[in-house]
């Protein structure tokens, strides 16, 4: 290790070091946790100490009245009910079938296949806000409205899970295939037995990601529901925005309970991905 | 592969039915693996959008009326100058958005590296402005770059430089939100990126470690290449997703902000002539031309790839 | 690509399918004969009058146990966006509020069923707001005027007099001027290029327009008109005012809840939050708007209507019938969040927080004058946004700015007419 293979490029990096780099994380994990532990410090103030300016940065007097009064204003259960149906259908049915769509673009030749690939990404490429009203009507016309399948239905069926999923799959060697396929295996159970067990950081991520977007998504579920037992979190939190005024440390509240199950959720899924990670190494 | 490649007609009938065959197998297991997925997008995506395209040729009413006018959307769209500005402020948001990556990247590196310690609470406390309530977001970064009040200028002032009013003045408040946007995908890049360091096998590192090449050296030769289709991936998303900006332009700067006409994209731009102007077929014709604007864009980065993207 | 129109005949013909699946609108069934038991909705947008609301619901219920009313509460800032789709789907709610900006888009699109009203229960300017074509599609529900906040610590250690209800543009600047004091970082009066709180009343106090009656020409390019937009700009360029950029850092009104800023103009909807924070709760009054040529302030409020499409007309009617009651206006009075519409029932308002003038609100009405609006408002409302912005940040004349918008404003007033 310490044979300099580049003049320069050994020294600066000896320099820089534990410590350096260490302050290069601290330095990072401040400024992407800051806000969010400033949504923690708001919850417990008052109202009248978040119009002050300049702004307070620690609570003057810590109140958990604001959890009280969120609880009070929203059927908080329920709501939670229907977030969690909504993210784990989405997020299973994303998983199962994006991932055998993936693997059908990256390992089946079928033709035209470019062309539905390409289909698939232009999905992608639409503003979701342009989607918003046909796709209102067709839950209309289905009759779903205000129904908790119209929450997670549109959502089940993703061209970017399928779009990373492929990537993922692309990235593997094909010997393991080819093994099996000279057995006779046919695509199904290469697909079952192999590739799924093979994907499985990039179906951890896209597990944590789709269940996260389904946990805050608030304009679809908004819209389509107008009852309040029927709407997740993310539209009841919404609705503590008032015309002129809103009650920020309520919101913040809120959003801190509402966020407290995801968080859960990643710090377990982020050991899977860690240290389940089976690789089996092809090469060596 | 599955498919087998060979000029047909010089081949005895027999092989070629065999080969059509194949085709029409391959094409049935395509049907099972993908068929699910493209029938949900279809009904719930593409017929949607079909249908928009449709209207953009039209004056369509706020409530569903409509008459057909032809390319007069198209052509207004050509000789509104909001129209440009706005591509204008989504081509720089797109550009700025890029710097997310090798920052995503260096922090991924680091934290992938064997015997770090604390990974997950760092891994942790990066992935938190994913799930901080987007309101939380706007207030807090408000906050930070206000003029008068707020914690950078105030950091600044200590160090001697003086600070503008970064959200209100025209000349900074398209970087000051776009490294609000760069600060809310670093941690989903990472992520991503984790993943795919993970799925380098580590006897690559060894062999080159042992052959005494330095980490910087085993980071390029190693790390890049074997990161590059998710490199690429990601890098997709991210032009996809700037172009499309919205949602944190339109919480950071309000219709009253002096530098609106220097921030506002091209899909908040849509918005507020579809949904706050009910200038519906108008609006659609912008967001068709922006869809063009985006697959071009796409288009390109995917023949690009062959040049640096590795795959097995 | 190979063979790509397969690839497009086999989406098309899923999305065939799908059309094929999804014929049929909602059907709605025929509207029950009166004693037949219905369920409405009533759609409404502000979260913290959402008890009131329930609470005439309920109290509805009990005169007429037909009929319940399931309340709907969704955020202002996404309410005409879920209202317009579920509109074009024949799936509003039976009862819903509307402001003056949108009322036109929906009656004159045939959303609106017409009511029944006593007009002489409202004040004037609010009925003709909600009149299209000589009827009446929306029945008063509360009202808005503005008022001068101030605040008394300030005023009191400048030895400076209150305003009173006698003062005049003249006294209200040299007020400003004294109140100013940049060491301390504190403004005399607050000037955001905000229409409803600001530049609308001081436009009708100097004698011009925002609209004309008909609706069919804008008001901007009125000498009279410039005049009142200047007396916001003219106090931004001395100093008495902050400036644009500070101004779109930080509310105005946060900073008169801190106590840098001496006064304000805005609506009567401050009373409670100014009188629920413990900084303004007692430092703070309110008086009438000082007058420029004359007096006048803007009005505006909301109303309920009835969706044109409801499936049940009958019930809807007599619940928008009660919520235009003098009882429904006593209730909503109570809690002092609103000024409910119907005459006389304003005093427990003006009772709710008693150390604020909130009687000044009231005698503002013989002065009131009506929200301006048009069939497609928003149109224009943007266009005072993009272009006023730049006379009040400096960087276009007031007069160039006024004549830009006008020119502009006609050319969206035409297009309406289309």
């Amino acid at each position: 290790m310490s044979r300099p293979s580049s003049p320069g490029g050994e020294r600066w990096y000896r320099r820089l070091g534990s410590p350096g780099v260490h302050g290069v994380l601290v330095a990072a994990a401040l400024v992407l946790a800051g806000p969010f532990l400033w949504e923690f410090l708001t919850s417990f103030k008052s109202l009248t100490e978040i119009g002050q300016i300049p702004p307070t940065l620690l609570p003057t007097r810590w109140q958990a009245s604001n959890y009280d009064a969120l609880f009070r204003a929203l059927p908080f259960a329920t709501m939670f009910e229907n977030s969690v149906i909504n993210a784990v259908a989405r997020t299973g049915a994303q998983l199962v079938l994006c991932s055998m769509a993936a693997y059908g673009f990256a390992r089946i030749d079928f033709p035209g296949r470019n062309a539905v690939f390409g289909v698939f990404l232009s999905v992608l490429l639409v503003p979701s806000q342009l989607l918003i009203i046909p796709q209102y009507q067709i839950m209309q016309d289905l009759h779903l409205l205000n129904t908790l399948p119209a929450l997670f239905l549109p959502g089940m069926f993703s061209a970017f899970g399928t779009f990373l999923l492929r990537q993922f799959f692309l990235g593997l060697p094909k010997e393991l295939e080819e093994a099996a396929r000279l057995d006779g295996a046919n695509p199904l159970r290469i697909y079952w037995n192999i590739m799924l067990p093979l994907a499985r950081p990039g179906l951890m991520a896209l597990g944590i990601l789709t269940f996260l977007w389904s946990w805050n998504d608030l304009l679809w579920p908004l819209i389509v529901t107008t009852d309040t037992r029927k709407m997740p979190l993310s539209v009841g939190l919404a609705s503590l925005q008032g015309q002129y005024t809103t009650n920020y440390p309520v919101l913040m509240a809120g959003a801190l309970i509402a966020t407290l199950p995801v968080i859960v959720a990643f710090i377990i899924m982020q050991k899977q991905v860690v240290e389940g990670i089976a690789f089996t190494g092809l090469k060596g | 592969m599955l498919h087998l490649r060979q000029a047909p007609s010089t081949e005895p009938t027999s092989r070629r039915r065999r080969r059509r065959r194949a085709k029409l197998k391959n094409t049935l297991w395509a049907l099972l693996f993908i068929g699910p997925t493209a029938a949900g997008l279809a009904v719930f995506y593409i017929w949607p959008a079909a249908q928009t395209l449709y209207f953009s040729f039209t004056r369509w009413g706020a409530f569903g009326g409509h008459t057909w006018n032809g390319l007069d959307n198209y052509v207004q769209l050509a000789h509104d100058p909001d129209v440009r500005s706005a591509f204008m402020n989504t081509i720089w948001f797109t550009l700025l958005g890029l710097l997310s990556l090798p920052i995503s990247l260096m922090l991924a590196a680091i934290l992938n590296q064997r015997g770090r310690k604390g990974v997950s609470v760092y891994r942790t406390l990066m992935f938190l402005p994913f799930v901080t309530m987007p309101a939380a977001v706007a207030l807090i970064w408000r906050w930070l770059y206000s003029g008068d009040y707020g914690l950078i200028n105030y950091l600044l002032r200590h160090v001697g430089i003086g600070g503008a009013y970064w959200i209100s003045d025209p000349r900074t408040a398209l970087v000051a939100v776009a490294a609000v946007g760069i600060w809310s995908t670093v941690g989903y890049n990472m992520v991503i990126m984790m993943a795919g360091l993970k799925a380098i096998s580590p006897h690559y590192y060894e062999a080159a470690s042992m052959d005494g090449a330095s980490p910087i050296r085993q980071f390029f030769s190693i790390t890049v290449p074997l990161l590059s289709p998710t490199m690429f991936f990601l890098s997709v998303l991210s032009v996809v997703g700037s172009l499309q900006t919205f949602d944190l332009v339109y919480m950071m700067i309000g219709h009253t902000n002096p530098a609106l006409p220097q921030t506002r994209t091209v899909v908040y731009l849509f918005y507020q002539k579809a949904f706050i102007e009910n200038d519906r077929g108008y609006a659609t014709a912008l967001a068709l031309v922006l869809l063009l604007v985006i697959i071009a864009v796409t288009a390109v980065q995917f023949r690009l790839q062959k040049r640096w993207v590795h795959y097995e | 690509m190979r063979n790509p129109l397969k690839a497009l005949g086999v989406v098309a013909l899923v999305a065939a399918l799908a059309a094929c699946s999804s014929g049929g609108g909602a059907g709605a069934s025929g509207s029950p004969s009166a004693g037949q038991p219905a369920t409405i909705t009533y759609g409404l947008w502000d979260n913290i009058q959402a008890p009131v609301m329930q609470k005439l619901a309920d109290a509805f219920h009990v005169t007429h146990p037909n009929i319940t009313v399931s309340v709907q509460v969704t955020p202002y800032s996404d309410y005409f966006t879920k209202l317009k789709a579920a509109a074009t789907g024949g799936q509003a709610p039976d009862v819903f509020w509307l402001n003056g900006p949108n009322f036109q888009l929906y009656a004159s699109n045939g959303m609106l069923a017409p009511e029944q009203i006593n007009a002489s229960n409202y004040p004037d300017a609010l009925v003709k707001l909600y009149q299209y074509q000589g009827k009446q599609y929306g029945i008063p529900k509360d009202f808005d005027t503005i008022g001068l906040w101030y605040n008394k610590t300030l005023f009191d250690a400048a030895g400076l007099k209150y305003p009173t209800a006698d003062w005049k543009w003249a006294d209200e600047q040299a007020a400003a001027q004294k109140l100013t004091n940049p060491a301390k970082g504190v403004f005399g009066l607050g000037a955001p290029p905000s229409g409803q709180e600001n530049f609308y009343s001081t436009v009708f106090q100097a004698g011009g327009s925002i609209i004309s009656a008909d609706g069919k020409k804008s008001g901007y390019d009125d000498p009279n008109t410039i005049r009142g937009l200047k007396f916001w700009t003219d106090l931004i360029q001395a100093h008495y005012s902050p400036s644009m950029q500070q101004m779109t850092d930080t509310d105005v009104v946060r900073m008169f809840e801190s106590g840098t800023l001496a006064m304000l103009y805005g609506g009567s909807w401050h009373a409670s939050e100014f009188a629920n924070n413990a900084n303004t709760r007692n430092t703070v009054d309110v008086t009438e708007l000082p007058a420029g040529d004359k007096k006048a302030t803007v009005i505006h409020g909301l109303a309920n209507v009835v969706f044109a499409r409801s499936a049940h007309l009958d019930a809807a009617n007599q619940f928008t019938e009660y919520l235009g009651s003098k009882e429904a206006a006593d209730i909503e009075a109570s809690t002092g969040s609103v000024i409910p519409a119907f005459n006389g029932t304003q005093q427990a308002w003006v009772n709710a927080f008693p150390q604020y003038k909130l009687q000044s609100f009231l005698d503002e009405l013989p002065d009131a004058v009506s929200f301006p609006v048009s069939k497609n408002t928003s149109v224009w409302n943007t266009m005072e946004s993009d272009i006023l912005t730049k006379a009040w940040s400096g960087s276009e004349s007031v007069d160039q700015a006024a004549t830009d918008l006008a020119t502009q404003m006609n050319a969206a007033l035409a297009k309406e007419g289309q």
